[in-house]
C-alpha cells in the first residue's frame, strides 16, 4: 500500500517565556493509504500536538512531513489552508460545529472554502448527511441535537471534501458508550469503505478497533502496535 | 478557490441579523452620524439657496452700490458726497454700465389730512426702477420728463399708502413732504420677503414700503437746495462683469478723492460671493462636527467588533480547521463591519431625509435634499466601517487555530 504519511524526527517546541518546553521529541511516523491508526498516550504526552502537526493547524520545530508525497513542514499558511480543506478532515471531542448555523450550512462550510458552487455544495452535503443517517435534520440548529448526533454532523463535514486522511481527536471521549459505539461505527465503515483514519485517544478500547496502535509517551513513540485485523462492521 | 466576496456579504447579513438588538445598538452612532450628516448637508443647500435668493429679490448680482465709506474718518475732510457734474463724469467713464441711478435720502414728515408719518424720501432717476427691478404698482414711476421738469411729484410704498390713505385711492392726491406739497403718482409694488432671521419683521423686506421716491432733480431744487448726493447705484451688464465694473468704479472714485476711501463701491455679485464664503466656514465645521460624531460611532462599531471576535474564537479556529485562509477570515469581519455600518448609513439617511421637514419648521430655513447627500452619506459610513473594522479583522485573521480550537 502506497505510504501516505510519512514523518521523520519531528520535533515541536513551545516557548513559555523564557523556558523551552518540548512536546514531540523526535517521531517517526509511516502511515499507510486506507490504514485506521489509534496514537494513544496519557494526557501531555504530545499526542494531539502531533494531531495538530498531521493536521496541518500546527507546524513543527524541526523534522520532516510529507503528506502524498509532498513536504508540509516547509509550506506557506495559505497552502496549508488548502491542504486543510482538501486533504484533511476533522473530528473533535467537543464537535466544533457553528452553532448559528443548521446542519446542512455546517456540512458546506469545507465547500465554501473550497469554491463550490451553492448547488453543488447542497448536493454533496446532503450525500454525505444522509450517509450518516441525518437527511431528516438537515435544517435542525446543533443544540436541537444530541452528542451522537451533533459527532455525526462532525463526520459528515470531516468526510465531504473526501479528504485522504480523517484525523478524530477522542471522537467518543464527550459521548455515552452507546452513542460511542454509533460513532466508532462509522469510523469502521469508513476504514471499510476505505478511508485512512487516525484516531487520538487515551482509551484503550476505542484503540482496539485500529490496525495499528502507536503509544506516545513524553514526546516519544514509546511501541507500535499491529493489532490483529478484527471485522470491520464488529461492534461492542 | 477562496471564499467570494458575495459569500462574504452574505455571511455578514446573516451575523448582524443572528444578532439583531446587538447590531442595531453598534450602529446607533453611525445612524445619529449620517443622519447629522444629511441634515448638516441640506441646510447647508437650504441657505445657499436662500441667500441667493434674497441676492436676487435686492436686484440682482449685477448691481453695484456706491455710499459713503462710514469707516473711514475722513481727515482731509474730503466731500463724502457727489455733485450732478461729478456725477456726470462717473457716468460718461462707464459707458458698459447698463443703468445708472444716483440717489439722495433724507429724513421727513409725510402729512395727509391731519395723519403723519416719519419715513425717508429718495430723490431718483427713472433708472431706479430697472437697477432695483421694482415699480409702480398703481399709477406709475418717475419718468424723464419729471426729472428735466421737477416736477411735484412722490411715488409712495404700500406701507406709507396704508399709513396715510387706509384703503382710498392715493393717486392725484396731494400730500406734504416735509414743507412742500406734491401729488402722489404712483404706489410701489409691495415687497415681501419671509424673514428667516431668529430676530426682526416677519418680512425681510418691509423696510423697502416705508420708502418714497421723488425726482432727484425736485429733491435738488426744491427741496434741500444743495447740489449734494450721498450714493450711487449702477447696474452691469451681468453678474459676471460686476466685479469688473466695481474695480473700475472704484479707481474713478478714488481718484477724485485724492486717492482716500471716502466711498465704498460694493457689487452684490462680490458680496454675495463673500456670504457664500463665510457660510462655507460654518458649514465646514458642521461638516467636520458631523464626522467626528461618525468616527466616534466608528470607535464603538470596532469595541464591539473585538468583543465579537473574542467571542467567536473558536468559530474563527473552527473555519480555519476547514481550510479559511487568512485572508478568508479577514475579509469575513472586515465585509460584515463594513455591512453594518453601510445599514447604518442607510438607516441614518432615512432619518435624517424623514427630519429635514421638522426641521425646516424650526428654523424656519428650507432645507433642501440632493442625491449627492446620499452618497457622500453612504461613502462616508462604508469608510468608517472599513476604518473600524481593520484592526479586528486583521487580529481575527491572525488566530491561531490550535489555542483558538481550544478557547472556551
Amino acid at each position: 500500500m502506497a505510504e501516505l504519511i510519512k514523518v521523520k524526527a519531528l520535533k515541536k517546541e513551545y516557548k513559555m517565556g523564557k523556558i523551552t518546553v518540548p512536546a514531540l521529541n523526535g517521531v517517526d511516523i509511516t502511515i499507510n493509504e486506507g490504514e485506521f491508526v489509534a496514537i494513544m498516550g496519557p494526557s501531555g504526552s504530545g499526542k494531539s500536538t502531533l494531531m495538530h502537526i498531521l493536521g496541518c493547524l500546527d507546524t513543527p520545530t524541526a523534522g520532516f512531513y510529507s503528506l502524498e508525497n509532498e513536504e508540509v513542514s516547509n509550506m506557506k499558511k495559505s497552502k496549508l489552508a488548502a491542504i486543510r480543506n482538501k486533504q484533511i478532515g476533522f473530528v473533535f471531542q467537543t464537535f466544533n460545529l457553528l452553532p448559528h448555523m443548521n446542519v446542512q450550512k455546517n456540512v458546506e462550510l469545507p465547500l465554501m472554502y473550497g469554491g463550490y458552487s451553492k448547488r453543488k455544495r447542497s448536493r454533496m452535503a446532503k450525500k454525505v448527511l444522509s450517509e450518516v443517517g441525518l437527511s431528516e435534520r438537515l435544517k435542525h440548529k446543533p443544540s436541537e441535537l444530541s452528542g451522537g448526533q451533533r459527532q455525526r454532523v462532525a463526520i459528515a463535514r470531516a468526510i465531504v471534501n473526501d479528504p485522504a486522511i480523517i484525523l478524530a481527536d477522542e471522537p467518543t471521549g464527550n459521548l455515552d458508550t452507546n452513542s460511542g459505539n454509533d460513532i466508532l461505527g462509522i469510523f469502521s465503515e469508513l476504514h471499510a469503505q476505505g478511508h485512512t483514519i487516525i484516531i487520538v485517544t487515551h482509551d484503550s478500547y476505542v484503540a482496539k478497533r485500529a490496525d495499528k496502535v502507536i503509544n506516545i509517551v513524553d514526546g516519544l513513540i514509546q511501541e507500535i502496535e499491529e493489532t490483529q485485523k478484527t471485522d470491520a462492521t464488529a461492534g461492542n | 478557490m477562496a471564499i467570494s466576496l458575495k459569500e462574504s456579504i452574505i455571511v455578514g447579513f446573516s451575523d448582524f441579523w443572528s444578532r439583531k438588538v446587538r447590531s442595531l445598538v453598534t450602529i446607533m452612532g453611525i445612524v445619529l452620524g449620517t443622519m447629522s450628516i444629511i441634515v448638516v448637508l441640506a441646510l447647508m443647500k437650504g441657505i445657499n439657496a436662500q441667500t441667493l435668493a434674497w441676492m436676487m429679490e435686492r436686484g440682482g448680482l449685477s448691481k453695484i452700490s456706491v455710499y459713503e465709506n462710514w469707516n473711514y474718518d475722513n481727515p482731509l475732510n474730503l466731500r463724502d458726497y457727489f455733485t450732478w457734474r461729478e456725477l456726470e463724469l462717473i457716468r460718461s467713464l462707464v459707458p458698459e454700465a447698463k443703468y445708472f441711478n444716483p440717489q439722495e435720502r433724507e429724513w421727513v414728515k409725510f402729512a395727509y389730512e391731519g395723519k403723519e408719518y416719519r419715513s425717508a424720501v429718495y430723490g431718483v432717476l427713472p433708472d431706479f426702477k430697472y437697477i432695483e427691478e421694482w415699480d409702480a404698482d398703481q399709477g406709475r414711476f418717475i419718468s424723464e420728463f419729471d426729472v428735466s421738469q421737477s416736477n411735484d411729484v412722490v411715488v409712495i410704498g404700500t406701507e406709507i399708502k396704508n399709513e396715510l390713505f387706509g384703503s382710498k385711492d392715493p393717486i392725484g392726491e396731494f400730500i406734504t413732504v416735509h414743507i412742500r406739497r406734491l401729488q402722489v403718482i404712483g404706489v410701489m409694488k409691495h415687497r415681501f420677503m419671509k424673514n428667516s432671521g431668529p430676530v426682526g419683521n416677519e418680512n425681510g423686506l418691509a423696510y423697502m414700503n416705508r420708502r418714497a421716491f421723488v425726482p432727484l432733480s425736485t429733491m435738488i431744487h426744491k427741496g434741500t437746495g444743495e447740489d449734494n448726493i450721498g450714493s450711487f447705484v449702477v447696474k452691469a451688464q451681468d453678474a459676471e462683469s460686476a466685479p469688473a465694473l466695481r474695480e473700475k468704479l472704484e479707481s474713478i472714485i478714488l481718484n477724485l478723492r485724492q486717492g482716500k476711501p471716502v466711498f465704498r463701491v460694493e457689487s452684490a455679485q462680490e458680496e454675495a460671493e463673500q456670504m457664500a464664503k463665510n457660510q462655507r466656514t460654518f458649514q465646514v465645521i458642521f461638516f467636520v462636527i458631523s464626522i467626528i460624531s461618525l468616527l466616534v460611532g466608528g470607535i464603538v462599531i470596532a469595541n464591539i467588533m473585538l468583543a465579537t471576535i473574542q467571542e467567536r474564537t473558536r468559530e474563527i479556529g473552527i473555519r480555519i480547521t476547514v481550510g479559511a485562509r487568512r485572508i478568508d477570515i479577514f475579509i469575513q469581519f472586515l465585509v460584515q463591519t463594513i455591512v453594518v455600518t453601510i445599514i447604518g448609513g442607510i438607516l441614518g439617511i432615512i432619518v435624517g431625509l424623514s427630519l429635514l421637514d421638522l426641521v425646516s419648521k424650526f428654523i424656519d430655513i428650507k432645507l433642501i435634499a440632493g442625491p449627492e447627500m446620499i452618497i457622500i452619506a453612504l461613502a462616508v459610513s462604508a469608510g468608517i466601517g472599513l476604518l473600524s473594522g481593520l484592526i479586528p479583522a486583521v487580529i481575527a485573521s491572525k488566530m491561531d487555530p490550535v489555542k483558538a480550537l481550544r478557547y472556551e
